[in-house]
């Protein structure tokens, strides 16, 4: 294989240095390129090397990508830069052992846009993201950064720019899904000075890494989404309030404001404009209620992050009692698209109701796992099969839990439901933030209520009765039922908690919190029955209604399972059929989970005792 | 502006709260978060009502202390839609202090199902809120809520003697349940782990507040006064007014 050489071409090496490729030694990929590429004798044009932020496929990264050829190479070590640099930068050889094999058609696929992860997207949010340096904010610029607000301040006026927005259909992307367009007319009608402007980067969903890939790999989109939401409603200031967790989130926020600055992009007479707007960063503390606007208020005023009633919206009496917009990253990110591109354009994307994309991290029992974005509509079934690849290890596909803590989870049999807003709602979830977490039959649905309300039960901000109590006798509740001690009228009890949780609790947190519960209780009762009533963990998963053995028949002395155990329960001879001593076994369900041969087996902790 | 409450029209300031207008039209709200010094908080839900918004069909639920009346709209009090949250909450609520009286009438009256009681520290306290806001209105703050979540608990820093508790025990009068202990034995104070000193009423010599108390209030309103004790000063201001009207 080879590909054609262009000696005078400027190449480009693109190097993910996202959180997960970071991880994985992205950075030091990136350094070797810099150092191997430093004055190198045999080439005559050096090519520019960049580190990106994340370019979604996580699960294959580090990735490397060679422009203008676009090649993209997976699973980048240090040790392959100098092969890379020798092979395929100077002479054009492709390096196959690097490249992406199709699962399906064996295939070897030069670059990463031609597989099925990538193909089926559609990238709005994301659409800068891996192919610049979040640091540089010419970057940004050379891929009409900026643009849409040169043309709102030379074309529009403050109204029409809303006008776009509401045209384009634009919802929130931080879960609620609220009209953008409204609630900035609602703040631009609202008397009072100064108006602010805040992004809610408070991202805290288990499994979520959506706002802080944006917020990562293209903060300018962010900046460029805020000044134009400014100039909408008539505000000067703005903060950008971002967890604290999120190192590099900070860092490249923290530059991409000071450089705007300096470019006059922000700050008095931006681009000479009678628009003065400027631009703080806020770091959280990390209180996932702090994602809650008023309580994420609160934490910037200084005081303790707690919700208040929403009688009076914040774009009336929002930070300081003034008028306030407070939008989600993502929701940002589409805005200076909608006012380059045309409001039709966006919203001829998506379903009637829900325009646009959506960006998803689809992570769980995937076999693809990463950050997606997808037309409003896509299918469950899509995304999870042809953009994630499937389950792993080809499992039985249980449940899709979408929307983080205030979401839930859907079945198999809603799997071909075209996911928008109004859609998840119906069925007992929400969009969220756009958490998507892939679990198989291995996957125990009484015990993900339980993890989910045990998260809660800890970042519910516990000022309001309904939230702090309902999640508390939740939590018992389920903790009871997962240990065996479960009653029938024990579901009915959740179910009257939950009612008014969803109707009394002060904020949305609390009126979603019991979501998990209700959705599996909806889609998956069968399995609470099973454990009240027979104490039985059907997945394996409960420990104290569960315990494991070897089925002889099935066995084939692999060793697989006796590796994977950490207590070392389990003897046997290679070849040979293996036990498992019952005495030392935790019944963590390992070796239920590593075998290939289905012949590890459940069985009734009780039964099998007696 | 004319507000429909149960029915019936009523007169309402615009701005005020729901639960402001029930309180003088003595329409019976429960409350444990409520207190008239320092408005409502949203924090217990027990004073949940229903409302019809102008121009909606169906009620929505609100918190009567937190919802200001800003347009007409139509208020219902009670409804079993209300009943039933209320026993939900009077049910998870009675657990914190399932032996003190205010929360065994209440769950009487609302027939709560018994859910077991759980500890709490100070034991009795429901979270209220309010002694957080009595100590921000003395102008100290020495006690806040610490953690989130079902830890949450109203503690001084650290659970240590706080430099700014003044012993004045503002926060021990508002609370419902009387969960906040103050002991008193002679000449001293015990309050939230720090022990004070109680100063004798110059007239009738009964010890009535701390040193510190004293010497906060003479700080901020500036005045030097003789140290009495309530019933005593009141006794003076009597006196001092007969004597100026004669």
């Amino acid at each position: 294989m080879e590909a054609k050489v262009y000696k005078d071409d400027r190449q480009t090496v693109l190097v993910c240095c996202g959180t997960g490729c970071t991880a994985n030694g992205g950075r030091e990929v990136f350094r070797a390129f810099q150092k191997r590429l430093e004055n190198h004798p045999e080439m005559e044009v050096l090519p520019v090397i960049k580190a990106t932020g994340c370019n979604g496929w996580c699960e294959k990264g580090p990735l490397v990508r060679l422009m203008p050829r676009d090649i993209t190479y997976c699973s980048v070590a240090e040790k392959d830069v100098d092969e890379i640099v020798d092979k395929t930068l100077l002479e054009g050889v492709l390096i196959k052992r690097l490249l992406y094999r199709d699962p399906v058609s064996k295939e070897h696929l030069t670059s990463h846009h031609l597989t099925d992860f990538y193909r089926k997207q559609h990238k709005i949010a994301l659409r800068n993201i891996g192919e610049i340096d979040p640091g540089q904010i010419n970057d940004y610029i050379e891929r009409e950064g900026y643009q849409a607000l040169k043309k709102a301040l030379q074309d529009m006026d403050g109204q029409a720019v809303i006008d776009a927005v509401k045209t384009a259909g634009l919802r929130g992307r931080g879960g609620g899904g609220f009209p953008t367009g409204s609630k900035w007319q609602s703040c631009r009608d609202a008397k009072g000075e100064p108006k602010y402007i805040i992004c809610n980067g408070d991202e805290g969903d288990p499994g979520a890494f959506m706002d802080r890939s944006i917020m990562e790999g293209d903060p300018h989109t962010v900046i460029e989404g805020m000044i134009l939401g400014a100039y909408a409603v008539g505000a000067t200031h703005g903060y950008i309030y971002v967890r604290d967790e999120y190192d590099l989130a900070v860092q490249y926020l923290g530059q991409a404001v000071k450089d705007a600055r300096q470019q006059g992009y922000l700050g008095s007479n931006i681009m000479g404009s009678e628009l003065s707007f400027d631009i703080e960063l806020v770091r959280g503390g990390g209180a996932f209620v702090c994602g809650e606007e008023t309580a994420l208020m609160a934490s910037i005023e200084g005081r303790t992050g707690e919700p208040r009633d929403k009688y009076v919206y914040p774009t009336e009496k929002g930070l300081w009692g003034k008028p306030t917009i407070i939008n989600n990253v993502e929701t940002w990110a589409n805005v200076p698209v909608i006012i380059l591109h045309g409001a039709e354009a966006f919203a001829a994307i998506g379903t009637e109701k829900s325009k646009g994309t959506k960006v998803f991290s689809l992570v769980g029992k995937v076999v693809n796992t990463g950050l997606v974005e997808v037309p409003m509509g896509t299918t469950l079934r899509e995304i999870i099969y042809e953009i994630g690849g499937g389950v792993l290890k080809k499992r039985r596909f249980k449940a899709v839990q979408t929307g983080g803590p205030s979401g839930g989870c859907i079945p198999a049999s809603l799997l071909d439901l075209p996911i928008d807003f109004d859609s998840l709602t119906e069925a007992g979830s929400m969009m969220g933030s756009g958490g998507l977490i892939v679990m198989d039959d291995h996957t125990c649905m009484v015990e993900v209520a339980r993890y989910y309300v045990n998260f809660l039960a800890g970042e519910s901000c516990g000022k309001c009765t309904p939230c702090r109590e309902g999640i508390r006798a939740m939590l018992e509740i389920l903790t009871d039922i997962c240990n065996g001690k479960g009653k029938l009228e024990d579901l009915q009890l959740l179910e009257d908690i939950s009612a008014t949780m969803q109707e009394a609790s002060l904020c949305a947190l609390g009126r979603t919190a019991p979501n998990p519960v209700l959705s599996t209780l909806r889609y998956f009762r069968d399995e609470y029955i099973e454990h009240i009533e027979n104490r039985f963990c059907p997945a394996g998963i409960c420990r104290e209604l569960t315990t494991f053995y070897i089925d002889p028949e099935k066995c084939t002395g692999c060793t697989l399972c006796m590796k994977s155990c950490a207590v070392n329960a389990i003897t046997g001879e290679k070849k040979q059929v293996h036990v498992i001593d019952e005495s030392s076994c935790i019944r963590c369900g390992e070796c239920y989970r590593t075998c290939n041969f289905d012949a590890i087996k459940l069985a009734r902790r009780d039964r099998h005792e007696n | 502006m004319k507000i429909k409450l149960n029915g019936q029209e009523r007169e309402a300031q615009k701005g005020e709260s729901i639960l402001e207008l029930c309180r003088r039209e003595n329409v019976t709200i429960p409350t444990f978060c409520y207190h008239q010094a320092f408005g409502g908080q949203g924090a217990c839900r027990m004073c949940m009502v229903e409302v019809i918004e102008k121009g909606r069909k169906e009620s929505r639920l609100v918190a009567a202390c937190t919802y200001p009346l800003n347009s007409p709209v139509e208020i219902i009090t009670e409804s079993p839609r209300i009943q039933r949250m209320r026993r939900t909450l009077v049910m998870l609520l009675a657990r914190r202090a399932d032996r003190h009286p205010l929360l065994k009438e209440m769950a009487e009256s609302y027939d709560a199902p018994h859910l077991g009681a759980i500890e709490t520290k100070p034991a009795d306290c429901i979270l209220c809120g309010l002694c957080i806001h009595a100590c921000e209105e003395m102008g100290r703050s020495a006690i806040w809520s610490m953690f989130r979540g079902i830890d949450k608990r109203i503690a001084t820093p650290y659970d240590e003697a706080a430099d700014d508790c003044m012993g004045c025990a503002a926060c021990a009068r508002v609370c419902p349940t009387q969960a906040i202990k103050v002991e008193e034995a002679g000449s001293e104070r015990k309050i939230w782990n720090k022990t004070f000193e109680l100063i004798a009423c110059q007239r009738c010599g009964k010890r009535y507040a701390t040193r510190e108390e004293i010497e906060y209030l003479q700080e901020r309103s500036g005045y030097q006064q003789e140290h009495l004790c309530e019933s005593c000063r009141k006794k003076t201001l009597a006196i001092n007014m007969k004597n100026y009207l004669q």
